[in-house]
């Protein structure tokens, strides 16, 4: 058994969080797991990735090799778009529509692409997956910080390779008790989009 | 035996506590930055933040000379900053086990450069060294460096690359409790005096030659001693092509094979020297191989000259024009390249790829630097001036938006660049602009340097009371050391004392900053302007904060979507919309430096 997954998101949104609750449920249920982040020279708001490893057995690269990944998690478009290489061809992934535009893109130096033409390029690619606007559920829920939860909750109705219930448990004791039931409902949200997405 | 997930210098943190390290020193710079902080949570540990590499090397020796364990921690460009005192200890020897860490970071995704240390450490110094494959071995690999340096008595190396020390894995460990030995210093000055003096019982030798000879005798023991390491070792299988995996080229090497099916004849080899033996054992019979390292082609030019002595026929390739010179390895790369290699063919070219709009850095929103990047500013395109930059979270002031500082090298350079440039006859006002860790690393010496010779510039120190772009570690310049609270060293203090004339700011107030540094320029001789106000991202989850919060706005009504405030100032919570700026709420932090960057006065 392999699984490779890879969240691509900008610093900040909460995908480290994400990694490691998986990273740390892999770990309980036995497997072997490496990780590692991989983050450009910014310092806040820049592109950062995390790769989580799980196997029965050896791993030897920390870094999901391209074309490899089970599961691509985007939490944001561009970044998802970036690191779409990664992906493999049987692979799934789940990306946020909702764009953080680039310091650059601001200044007109580069031209940041509409969803429509990320959504294009990816499609073209032959890759299976949703695009989903976790921003926006989690706005909707009251606060744009669970947009990771509620990827998280997507991550859990496409991949079986850890149960929902303890993907869900393991990320609550990572969280102060305050936010256990926005946590909560927004992890169920998460997992709500999947198949209902337009 | 414990099983635990670490990250890879957590590793390195606990080999070294289990094999009984009692001194730790090093300057933060990542990717090695958090192993002294983590040693410092270990019971009898002593850790400190240094002023630089070269004090924390030095530090780590002096206690290793009065036997207790001792290791020195940096990242590639600064072992460069401990070069001189690296190439004195080298040949002194050392007394308890000593371990240089030395990061590098091929790619350069946090750095200046992407240099490999192998070369300044075991080319030059000839010192020992490691290059783990992965998180586990950098654990054990800092267990078995204290045992072998103190049999061999030399300093012994572990070199990590960034994609060891920030993976994470699980690592299989032992237990604490190391016995702790007596602080003893022997005076040894044969040893220990470095000095161009006769000895006697050499038939008056000169003590360097003497001791250079004892270094180079040393290399056939530390050369016995990776023989028969268990980090060197051969995966046997048919074939012609052989491979070779160096530190993290070995786990990527690893990776390919298994996507590409079949068993390949693998050497690992994870140390320096080499093992010759099974170099030479692996390699007979073979008709080519490839080896895998970062970044240069240290152990490919080795192997090149071991086969040309032993004259082994053998295509060697690697680093030196088969694989990418430049840059990281991959799992892909490698996969690659062995597929080319066994077909007898030469490394593709990698396919053009499709441009993605890059994520740059800047200054977090609400940070002091960016007031006092565009006070800074204001005033040199006024004057024509140029600014020297210097590192730190303000040198993203040199890229788009700000685009200030003309020069950026390493620690500490911006001073004398700047006054480079008046001595060469720049007839316009010139800047060296520094943080206050960098200013207390390698800043002080060379502002010293420009009073004592006359120098006509001005030096800007954004004073933010702590070390921010690595994760925030004190320097002398904090009101702490590793959580203890201690008097800080007042940088204007400092620079008064030497004879310059101290300017003092907030700069978060603009209009203030500008008006200063315009003081400063108008002075003759070196002035220095104190940036000060706390940074930001750290203080403010304390609640210290260098400003008074505000809610700012756009005026729709007077805006005129100039796009002032986001193409030269870029603070990351403005953006234009339909022809005028807008602020996002929940980005803003309410430092209020934008209400002075609008001329037109449509932020309030
Ligand atoms: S970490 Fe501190 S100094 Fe660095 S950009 Fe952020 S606020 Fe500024
Ligand atoms: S807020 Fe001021 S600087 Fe920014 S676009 Fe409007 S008028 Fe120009
Ligand atoms: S928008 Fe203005 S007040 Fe808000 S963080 Fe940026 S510069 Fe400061």
């Amino acid at each position: 058994m392999k699984f490779d997954l890879v969240i691509a998101g900008v610093g900040g949104q909460g995908n480290i969080l994400a990694s490691q609750v998986v990273a740390k449920c892999a770990m309980d249920a036995g497997y072997n797991v490496v990780n590692t982040e991989t983050k450009g020279a910014a310092q806040r708001g820049g592109s950062v990735l995390s790769h989580v490893r799980i196997a029965d057995g050896e791993i030897f690269s920390p870094l999901v090799p391209a074309g490899q990944a089970d599961v691509l998690l985007g939490f944001e478009p561009l970044e998802a778009l970036r690191y779409i290489g990664l992906l493999s061809k049987k692979g799934t992934f789940i990306i946020n529509t909702a764009p953080v535009p680039t310091i650059l893109a601001n200044l007109k130096v580069d031209e940041y692409p509409s969803t429509e033409q990320i959504v294009a390029v990816i499609r073209e690619k032959g890759l299976a997956g949703h695009f989903l606007n976790a921003t926006r559920a989690a706005k909707e829920l009251g606060n744009v910080l669970l947009t990771n939860v509620v990827m998280l909750g997507a991550f859990t109705a496409v991949s079986n390779i850890l149960p929902p219930d303890v993907v869900l448990k393991k990320l609550l004791t990572m969280v102060d008790e305050k936010f256990h039931a926005d946590d909560s409902r927004a992890f169920a949200v998460g997992r709500g989009l999947i198949g209902k997405e337009g | 035996m414990c099983k635990e997930f670490m990250l890879g210098n957590e590793a390195i943190a606990r080999g070294a506590a289990e094999a009984g390290v009692r001194v730790v020193a090093g300057y933060p710079g990542t990717p090695a930055t958090e192993i002294v902080d983590l040693c410092g949570g270990y019971p009898g540990v002593y850790a400190e933040w240094s002023a630089n590499e070269k004090h924390a090397f030095e530090v780590a020796t002096a206690s290793s000379l009065t036997n207790q364990r001792s290791m020195a921690v940096m990242k590639h460009n600064g072992t460069n900053a401990a070069a001189d005192f690296l190439m004195h200890v080298n040949f002194t020897g050392i007394r308890a086990g000593m371990v240089l860490v030395t990061a590098d970071d091929p790619g350069g995704l946090s750095s200046q450069c992407e240099e490999d240390t192998r070369i300044l450490v075991h080319n030059y110094a000839h010192l020992p060294m490691f290059d783990p494959s992965s998180v586990q071995e950098a654990y054990e690999m800092t267990k078995a460096a204290f045992e072998l340096s103190e049999k061999t008595e030399v300093v012994f190396a572990l070199r990590p690359v960034m994609r060891v020390n920030h993976a994470g894995g699980l690592v299989e460990h032992g237990e604490l409790g190391a016995e702790s030995r007596p602080a003893e210093f022997v005076i040894d000055r044969k040893r220990f005096v470095m000095s161009a003096v006769v000895e006697k019982e050499s038939g008056g030798e000169l003590r360097p030659k003497m001791r250079h000879r004892w270094l180079n005798a040393k290399q056939a023991e530390l050369r016995a001693v990776m023989e028969a390491s268990p980090f060197n070792s051969v995966e046997k299988a048919p074939g012609e092509t052989g491979f070779i995996g160096c530190g993290i080229g070995y786990a990527f090497l690893k990776e390919a094979e298994r996507i590409h099916g079949a068993k390949l004849p693998i050497l690992k080899l994870s140390t320096l020297p080499l093992p010759e033996g099974k170099v030479l054992d692996f390699v007979r019979g073979l008709k080519r191989v490839v080896v895998f390292e970062e970044v240069e082609p240290v152990v490919e030019n080795i192997i090149k000259q071991l086969c040309f002595e032993h004259k082994i026929v053998l295509e060697v390739l690697g680093r030196s024009g088969y694989l990418p010179k430049e840059g990281e390895l991959s799992a892909n790369l490698v996969l690659t390249a062995v597929e080319a290699a066994l077909a007898g063919k030469p490394y593709p070219a990698p396919p053009q790829g499709q441009y993605v709009p890059a994520r740059t850095r800047t200054q977090c929103s609400g940070c002091s630097h960016r007031g006092l990047l565009v006070a800074l500013k204001e005033v040199v395109r006024g004057n024509g001036g140029v600014v020297t930059g210097d590192i730190g979270c303000h040198d993203a002031g040199t890229f788009e938006p700000m685009n200030l500082q003309a020069t950026i090298y390493c620690m500490g350079s911006s001073i004398p660049m700047a006054y480079g440039i008046k001595k060469a006859g720049f007839d316009k006002p010139v800047y060296a602009l520094i943080g206050d860790s960098t200013f207390f690393h390698n800043g002080l010496t060379g502002l010293a340097s420009a009073i004592y010779n006359g120098a006509d510039i001005t030096v800007v120190i954004a004073y933010n009371s702590t070390t921010a772009m690595t994760g925030f570690q004190p320097h002398p310049g904090s009101a702490n050391n590793l959580n203890q609270p201690v008097a800080p060293i007042e940088p204007g203090a400092v620079a008064a004392a030497m004879g310059a004339k101290v300017f003092r700011c907030n700069p978060y107030n603009v209009e203030e900053t500008a008006r200063v540094i315009a003081e400063a320029t108008a002075e003759t001789g070196v002035k220095v302007v104190v940036a000060e106000a706390l940074c930001y991202l750290k203080f403010g989850r304390e609640g210290r904060i260098s400003y008074t919060p505000r809610q700012v706005a756009v005026d729709v009504a007077v805006c005129n979507g100039c796009g002032l405030c986001v193409r030269t100032f870029g603070c990351p919570a403005i953006t234009l919309s339909d022809g005028k700026a807008v602020i996002e709420p929940s980005a803003c932090n309410g430092c209020g430096v934008c209400v002075s960057v609008c001329k037109r006065g449509a932020i309030k």
